[in-house]
Parts: C-alpha cells; sequence; structure tokens
C-alpha cells in the first residue's frame, strides 16, 4: 500500500525535559482513515503539529507523499487540509467569506474556488448560512464551518483533530458522515479524539497514544482481541444478597464480580453461553432480576487494560 | 497571494468595531472635545491683549530689532495687536508690577534680555516665548554678519527682514492658538500610534503561535513574509483612511489651521504610523495574551507616551524635556509632536528631519526586534 504519511522516531521534548511524544513511529496509507487515539495529553496533537512544521522536533523524520516535510514545502502543503481542535475562523468574515479566504490561500483561480467552495459549504450542510457572520452560528455550526474551512480547497491529506469536541449529536453525525464522504472520494484522513466509539464507527486503522507512546495500534478488531476481558454481562437487580456475588465469581469463566447502585457487573475472561450460564444461574436461584444483557469489550476496556485508566481521564 | 490576504486583512480590519473606535472614531471624539474646550479660550484670546512694560533704557532704544517687534506687536491698528506697552524707567516697571499693572516687564542690558514676573501663567509664557524668539533672530543676524559690516548695515538688514516676515509676527501673535494647535498635533501623535492596534491585529492573525487563524495560515502553501507584508499593508491603508478622516474633520469641520506646512504635516503622520504600526506589531510578537489584554498594553503604552508628549496639557512636554530627555527621545508620541512642533516655531526644517530620522530608526529597531520573536517563534506549548 502507498505511504502517505511515513514518521519515524519522532521525539518532541520540551524545554522541561519533558517528552510529549517519545520515540514515535507510524505510517499513514492512501485511502484510509488512520484514528490516533488517547486522552487528554497523549501527544495525539503535538504528534500532528510536528507532522505538520508546526512545532520542530527534537529527532526523528518525517515524510509526506514521499517527500521530506519541512515549513518551506510547499508544494507538500497545497495538497494538505487541516481541521484544528479549536475554531479558526475571522469573526469579522461571514461563513462564505472565510470560505473564500482560506480557500483562497489554496485556489488562486477564481472560478474553481468558487465551485470548491459550494461543494464545501453543501458537504457541511451550511447553505443556508452562507451570509451570516460566525457570531450568528450555534456551536455546531461553527464547528461545520471551522470543517469547510479545512477541506474547501480538496486536499489529498486531511487532518481533524478533535473536531467533534462540544458538538450536539446531530451535528456530530452530519461531521461524521462528511469524513465518511470525504475518504470515498479519495482523501487519506487523520483523525485524533478520545471519543472511542468515534473511532471505532469511523477509523480503519487506529493508533492508542497515552504519554507520547504508542500503546497499540491495527484495526478496531484487533484492539479488542489485545483485551483479555472477553466478554461482561450486566444485570440490573434489586438488594442483592452478598451471598449470591462470591457464588457467581466461583462460576466457569467469570473473572471479576462487583455489584453497586442495583447494577451487578460481570466480567468473563473467555468461555461459552456465558449469559444463559448466569440465567440459568439466577433462575435456580430466585433472584428476580429487570434487565440483563451481554457486552463485547470496548476499546475503553483496552485502554484500562493497556494503561490502568480511563480513557476519558 | 499578496492581493488576495490583502482584500481580505483589509475587510477584517475594518469590519472590527473595536478597532474602528479606537483607531478612527476615538480620535474625532477627541478632536470634538478639544474644540469644544478650546472654543472659548480661542475668542477670549483674541480680544485679549496682555500689559507689560518696558524699561526704556538706552540699550533698548538702540536696538532695532526689539524695538521694531515690540512697536508692531503694540500697534493699535494691528489686528495682531498682543502688547499694551508702557515704556518707563525700571523703578517704575516695579511698581507697576507690584500694583498688578502689568503682566511683566522687559529690561536689555549687555546684550541680553531680562525679563521680570510676579507668577507664572500663560501671558508670562507669551511674553517670554516673545523676547526668546526675538534674541534667537537676533544672534542668527549677528552669526550671519560679515565682520566688516557696518552697525548701520546690520540694522538695514534686521529692518529688510521685519519688513518681509510679516507671518513670523504673526505666529509671534497667535501664541495661545500654538498652545492649543500643541493638543492637535499631540492627538494626531496618538492616532498614529494607535495603528499599532492595526499592526497588533494583523500580526496577530499571522502567526501561528498567537492565534487558530495563523495556525491554518501557517499550514497553506504561502509564505509568511507575503503574508505578514500584505496585511501590515492593510492595515496601513486602514490607519491612513483614519488619518484622513481626521484632518477632514478637524480642518473642513472643526476649521483647525495647520499653517503653511501641510506637506510636512502629512509626511510626518505617514512616518509617525509606520512606527505605530511597528510598535504594535512589537507588542504583538513579545506579548502571549488575549487581544484585550494586549490592546489594553497598547493603548496604555500609547496613552502613557502621549500624556508625556503633552496632551493633557503642553506643561507636562516641557518638564520631560527638562528633566528627562532621553524619555522624550525615545517616545514616539513625543518624536511626533515635537516634529509638529518645529514646522511651527523653527523657521528651518533641521529639527523636524531630526524628528523623522528619529522615527525611522525606532521603526527600524521595533522591526528588527519584532522579526528575531516571528523568525524564531513556533507554536510551542504543552
Amino acid at each position: 500500500m502507498e505511504k502517505v504519511i511515513e514518521v519515524k522516531d519522532l521525539t518532541k521534548e520540551y524545554n522541561k525535559g519533558i517528552k510529549a511524544v517519545d520515540n514515535l513511529s507510524l505510517n499513514v496509507y492512501k485511502g484510509e482513515i488512520l484514528g490516533l487515539l488517547g486522552p487528554n495529553g497523549s501527544g495525539k496533537s503535538t504528534t500532528i503539529n510536528c507532522i505538520l512544521s508546526l512545532l520542530n522536533y527534537s529527532k526523528g523524520s518525517i515524510k509526506i507523499f514521499g517527500k521530506e516535510m519541512n515549513p518551506n514545502s510547499y508544494d507538500i502543503k497545497s495538497q494538505i487540509g487541516v481541521v484544528f481542535q479549536d475554531v479558526s475562523v475571522f469573526d469579522e468574515l461571514t461563513v462564505y467569506e472565510n470560505l473564500d479566504y482560506f480557500c483562497g490561500l489554496y485556489i488562486k483561480d477564481k472560478k474553481l474556488r468558487k465551485q470548491y467552495i459550494e461543494d464545501a459549504i453543501e458537504l457541511v450542510g451550511l447553505t443556508e448560512f452562507k451570509k451570516y457572520y460566525p457570531k450568528q452560528l450555534s456551536g455546531g455550526l461553527l464547528r461545520r464551518l471551522n470543517i469547510a474551512c479545512g477541506i474547501a480547497h480538496k486536499p489529498k491529506l486531511i487532518f481533524f483533530d478533535e473536531p467533534t469536541v462540544a458538538v450536539d449529536p446531530q451535528s456530530r453525525n452530519n461531521i461524521l458522515n462528511g469524513i465518511k464522504k470525504l475518504r470515498d472520494n479519495g482523501a487519506t484522513i487523520v483523525y485524533t479524539t478520545h471519543y472511542m466509539e468515534e473511532v471505532e464507527t469511523l477509523c480503519d486503522r487506529i493508533i492508542i497514544l497515552d504519554k507520547g507512546n504508542i500503546l497499540a495500534r491495527g484495526t478496531s478488531d484487533e484492539l479488542k482481541e489485545l483485551a483479555e476481558i472477553e466478554e461482561k454481562i450486566t444485570v440490573e437487580v434489586n438488594n442483592l444478597d452478598v451471598k449470591y456475588i462470591e457464588k457467581i465469581s466461583e462460576l466457569k469463566n467469570v473473572d471479576v464480580v462487583t455489584y453497586s447502585a442495583n447494577t451487578l457487573l460481570i466480567t468473563y475472561k473467555k468461555g461459552k453461553n456465558n449469559i444463559s450460564d448466569m440465567v440459568e444461574f439466577l433462575k435456580n436461584n430466585k433472584i428476580k432480576y429487570n434487565k440483563i444483557f451481554s457486552e463485547r469489550p470496548t476499546l475503553n476496556d483496552v485502554f484500562l487494560e493497556l494503561t490502568g485508566k480511563e480513557l476519558r481521564d | 497571494m499578496f492581493l488576495h490576504n490583502f482584500k481580505y486583512t483589509f475587510k477584517t480590519l475594518f469590519r472590527n468595531r473595536g478597532l474602528i473606535f479606537w483607531t478612527v472614531a476615538f480620535p474625532v471624539i477627541m478632536a470634538t472635545f478639544f474644540h469644544m474646550a478650546f472654543a472659548d479660550i480661542i475668542e477670549s484670546d483674541k480680544l485679549k491683549v496682555i500689559d507689560m512694560a518696558i524699561v526704556s533704557n538706552e540699550e533698548f532704544e538702540n536696538n532695532i530689532l526689539y524695538k521694531k517687534t515690540f512697536t508692531s506687536l503694540s500697534d493699535e491698528k494691528n489686528k495682531d495687536r498682543l502688547f499694551n506697552i508702557t515704556y518707563t524707567s525700571k523703578d517704575k516697571a516695579k511698581k507697576l508690577l507690584e500694583d498688578d499693572k502689568i503682566e511683566g516687564y522687559l529690561e536689555l542690558k549687555n546684550n541680553k534680555p531680562y525679563l521680570t514676573f510676579q507668577a507664572n501663567g500663560i501671558n508670562q509664557t507669551i511674553i517670554k516665548y516673545v523676547v526668546d524668539e526675538v534674541h534667537d533672530t537676533e544672534k542668527i543676524f549677528l552669526m550671519n554678519a560679515d565682520l566688516d559690516n557696518s552697525l548701520g548695515t546690520i540694522s538695514a538688514d534686521i529692518e529688510n527682514y521685519l519688513n518681509n516676515n510679516k507671518v513670523e509676527l504673526k505666529n509671534i501673535a497667535n501664541s495661545n492658538l500654538n498652545y492649543m494647535m500643541i493638543e492637535y498635533y499631540t492627538l494626531i501623535a496618538m492616532t498614529c500610534l494607535y495603528a499599532g492596534c492595526l499592526g497588533m491585529v494583523a500580526i496577530d492573525n499571522s502567526l501561528p503561535y498567537l492565534k487558530g487563524n495563523g495556525k491554518r495560515i501557517t499550514v497553506s502553501p504561502t509564505k509568511k513574509i507575503s503574508i505578514i507584508l500584505s496585511s501590515l499593508l492593510a492595515g496601513y491603508i486602514v490607519q491612513l483612511i483614519s488619518l484622513g478622516l481626521l484632518f477632514f474633520y478637524t480642518i473642513c469641520i472643526l476649521n483647525v489651521d495647520y499653517g503653511n506646512h501641510i506637506g510636512h504635516i502629512i509626511l510626518l503622520s505617514l512616518v509617525g504610523s509606520i512606527a505605530g504600526i511597528s510598535l504594535g506589531v512589537l507588542v504583538g510578537a513579545y506579548i502571549k495574551a488575549s487581544d484585550n489584554v494586549k490592546s489594553g498594553i497598547l493603548i496604555a503604552i500609547t496613552m502613557a507616551g502621549c500624556f508625556l508628549a503633552g496632551i493633557m496639557g503642553v506643561g507636562m512636554k516641557y518638564v520631560i524635556d527638562k528633566n528627562l530627555p532621553l524619555l522624550n527621545k525615545i517616545n514616539p508620541a513625543n518624536m511626533i509632536t515635537d516634529g509638529f512642533y518645529s514646522l511651527y516655531y523653527y523657521t528651518d526644517f533641521h529639527r523636524y528631519w531630526i524628528d523623522i530620522i528619529s522615527l525611522l530608526i525606532f521603526t527600524l529597531i521595533t522591526i528588527i526586534l519584532s522579526c528575531n520573536k516571528i523568525g524564531r517563534a513556533k507554536y510551542d506549548s504543552i
């Protein structure tokens, strides 16, 4: 597969000796959506800023489209789009003017630019708001404008740095669908977030970062294989006697049992028919329950196993 | 790319209400307040004639320059009449001063003028100013005189000079007006330095470590120098519009008379505005803070500079010139007001050009310091 980004042994060390990124290597392949997943301060944004030459780095090499990336790589930059975490638009310009300005930094041909802007407006669903100023837009619409400004020039490689932070569910769906469309149209995408459900549904491959190091990489399923947890069963049951908790923990395949707020949580390492075994146990012991359901391990479980902490810590 | 960025920077600056208030509206409001405050003074000063005495000794009678000047300035037929002069003995002059009949008296002794006052005020300042001017003019004549020339020839030169330099006397006669003009000049200086706000915003939007827009621009395939120069040019054009509006308002609406050197005044304003923009770039490049904090710092620097240059009272300018001359030499507001001042008070442009050069040196230093910071800086935080 054709490598679009090739990062080797990237290290970014700040003056105080703090390593924000430590010996990180990664490849991004043409046409994929790569998710960089990690909690706040894990080094996701620093990695992207280094790749974009917004930051000096202490060690390593970065190639984009097979060429060394540096601040003066204008030919490479012309094929890159960036959607930053903070909304970066001009309050004094309308939606259309903002798009025209940022797109104009890449596309000189006015006619072509006009077409590209219309496409971007349609993609993010801002057709009715072309003449609005940013202050007149809701938070979700503002995020969409932020995205449109980053992708209007139809780049081949797009970086999304946590584009859905503080966005309502409707706008989030709109944004995620838009990103899928961009991938379907041939763009390669690097997507950073600390929302695991986003990377699970959106990304072809995922890299989990923490403290500037890569903890794991692979597809969503490959990463879940890493978790020793096979299954989680949740039972809503009122006033469960403590003696049953002990009995459950002695059942086949059971790893950990917890009970709090009328919720019984049983994690299994492996094995089959765990939920039917549990239903039978409840029936035999005449324990009344409101609800019982089974879950596969999430990326958060993987992260928890790898780091001992929650993703959103 | 240059024109594209110029166009949109111009739009963003022009639509920024806060900026437009400080750079366009505020100077016009201040000019209006000045006009209201000084209108009464101008009216009363037109009618006011200052009572003074001159010790009528032999030296005065023989000094054609002093005699003719004071005769002219006390001539009842002269519409710019400034003084009502009593020619008397020294004792009688003293008595007149003690009885508050005169503001002060002049005595020529050993080729030097001696002034005696009982109080300090604008009338005493005017008398002193006129005497200083005459004394300086006399020195120039004596310096330029050929040693072989007889005193009679020098006297003829002086007479000739007085006959052909009515304007000079008019300027002297309008000294109160000059006092007011310094306030207007300081206002122009302030407007020039407020261009700093435009420079600061322009640079803020162009640099990656200051704002998200700067990051977005930095990752685009555009050269930083092209973005910065076009942004600053847009800021400068907005500033010129602001200055043009201020000149139009003060000249056409408030009837302010800037004298005969309008070309020099405009040149000084243009150079002053460049210095203002460069000051804004310096603040923008070095201070990492919110827009409001940075604007506050820049406006505080500008206001402090204007205060020291005399916007709240011309006395401050003299106090600083006398006690802390270095402070006024590095104060761009003072460089600008001093340039205007020199146009009004001096017949040659030596001091004016020194002020222009000083402003250009100030601009060069601030640009070097800013480039040093901008060149080294990258978005770097954790």
